[in-house]
């Protein structure tokens, strides 16, 4: 009897190798000869904030309102790495941050990034956490109400939204837009992503978000790591390509051998 | 100080190896554990909800006793409603349960919450008419496909000529599931190589910049 459960060998397989690629690639990071592709959508993360700055209007960041666990766990620590870099941008330049906060196990871990964030520009005095992050509700509805009530009557110049998001995704986008917000969205639910395409400024698609913190860094060996998705991207397509290939000749090897 | 970044990394470690050795090899001494782990998890939820009560509490209490120009009615009709909710489910012993908390919810934030949910479409709509202007290529690819998809999507129109069902269906399953898979494959890589690099200590993001 084997020790891994039943149908998850080839998944099993696939995480060691995951995780051999990434050491791989920090270590190649290290060695500085790893670069990776720009994405526009975290360039002007910066220019945003600073425009809020000039214009004298808040920013928002908004990580959406998904947990610690489960399947939107990794969205939304990609959120909170950004809401860290985010307020530490507003902290060094002296934007007004507010991230509105919809869930209560995140909310903690929340207000620690950011009062981390001033603390490192030595602005902590600078930070209202109560009012800047303030809790508005856990459903979904009265959330988006709440957010959408900031943005008409703040006007904020800059608007951020990293991290996983449902149908309030669209509310949220065309709200800011009106209130003539400059708008990055970054989701990694389907779904949504079609929305912040067609409104936003700009759009952090799919796995570009989980680069987040590893891009913003500009740390070699974190942007490093990044190389390993695209190995595995690389090695995923040529699968798919010879298990097309095996599949139309008839052979169901391929497909045995994943569902071990 | 170095314990405060160090000792939530071991933690991360410690269960994010749990959590994986759950999944992959669920023997019953992991199992027992890991089942330990998600009761202390749900604990602290419980507390963390408490934190989020507090904090409305703190934050509107501020607003009403400023009296904050266009807020502050907002503030004592919120904490109202809080207390009211609140008072309402645990004087019937059932909580949510109970008839009268069903009628409380159902009557006034089902409907409120429908009414948010239906004022969707008017944002849709201003976002379709954002976006399906005919600037560019992209943009007259983009309208020429929404065309057909909204012609497919009407009931009267597929019913005199099954073609447009058909061109709405081949551009769902092909087109866009095309491109659906490949987002949805990146994403998958994307989160296991997060995962990988929040258990190693590399990503901190969540830590701050301790």
């Amino acid at each position: 009897m084997s020790i891994i459960a039943s149908g998850r060998l080839s998944s099993f397989i696939m995480f060691i190798l995951m995780w051999i690629a990434t050491l791989i690639a920090i270590w190649l990071g290290k060695q500085g000869r790893i670069s990776v592709r720009r994405i526009p959508g975290l360039d002007v993360v910066e220019e945003a904030v600073g425009r809020a700055v000039e214009m004298g209007k808040p920013v928002f960041d908004i990580i959406g309102m998904g947990d610690l666990h489960g399947t939107y766990g990794a969205q939304t620590v990609a959120g909170l790495s950004m809401l860290g870099y985010v307020a530490g941008l507003c902290a060094k330049l002296g934007a007004h941050l507010i991230a509105p906060m919809a869930t209560p196990t995140v909310m903690p871990v929340a207000i620690e990034v950011v009062r981390d964030a001033y603390a490192a520009e030595g602005k902590l005095d600078e930070l209202d956490v109560e009012t800047q992050l303030p809790y508005l509700s856990g459903t979904q509805f009265a959330w988006a109400s709440g957010v959408i009530g900031m943005a008409a009557r703040l006007k904020p110049a800059a608007n951020i939204m990293l991290g996983p998001f449902w149908a309030e995704s669209m509310m949220f986008a065309e709200s800011f837009a009106r209130a003539g917000a400059f708008q990055v969205g970054g989701v990694a639910r389907l779904y949504q992503i079609p929305f912040f395409a067609a409104v936003c400024d700009y759009v952090i698609i799919g796995e570009e978000i989980f680069a987040a913190s590893a891009y913003v860094s500009k740390d070699p060996v974190m942007i490093g790591s990044l190389a390993a998705e695209d190995f595995a991207k690389l090695v995923g397509v040529v699968l798919a390509t010879i298990g097309a290939i095996i599949s139309i000749a008839g052979i169901e090897f391929i497909t045995e051998l994943l569902t071990k | 100080m170095v314990y405060k970044r160090e000792i939530p990394l071991v933690i991360t470690f410690l269960v994010g190896m749990l959590a994986v050795a759950d999944y992959f090899i669920p023997v019953d001494l992991i199992v027992d554990a890991f089942t330990i782990v998600k009761n202390w998890a749900l604990v602290v939820v419980a507390f963390a909800l408490g934190l989020g009560a507090v904090n409305l509490f703190r934050v509107h209490g501020r607003h009403i006793s400023k009296r904050t120009s266009g807020q502050w009615y907002f503030s004592v009709w919120l904490l109202l409603m809080l207390v009211v909710s609140v008072v309402i489910g645990l004087s019937s012993r059932q909580f949510e349960g109970s008839d009268q908390y069903t009628w409380w919810y159902n009557s006034i934030f089902m409907a409120l919450s429908s009414t948010m949910y239906a004022s969707l479409c008017f944002y849709m709509a201003a976002g379709a008419y954002r976006v399906l202007r005919a600037r560019n290529l992209d943009a007259v690819l983009l309208l020429i496909t929404a065309f057909f998809v909204i012609l497919g999507n009407t009931p009267l129109l597929p019913a005199t000529w099954i073609g447009f069902f058909e061109i709405r269906k081949w551009i769902f399953d092909v087109i866009v599931e095309g491109a659906w898979r490949g987002i949805r494959i990146g994403v998958g890589l994307g989160s296991i190589v997060l995962g990988i690099r929040t258990l190693i200590g590399m990503e901190t993001g969540y830590l701050g910049r301790r």
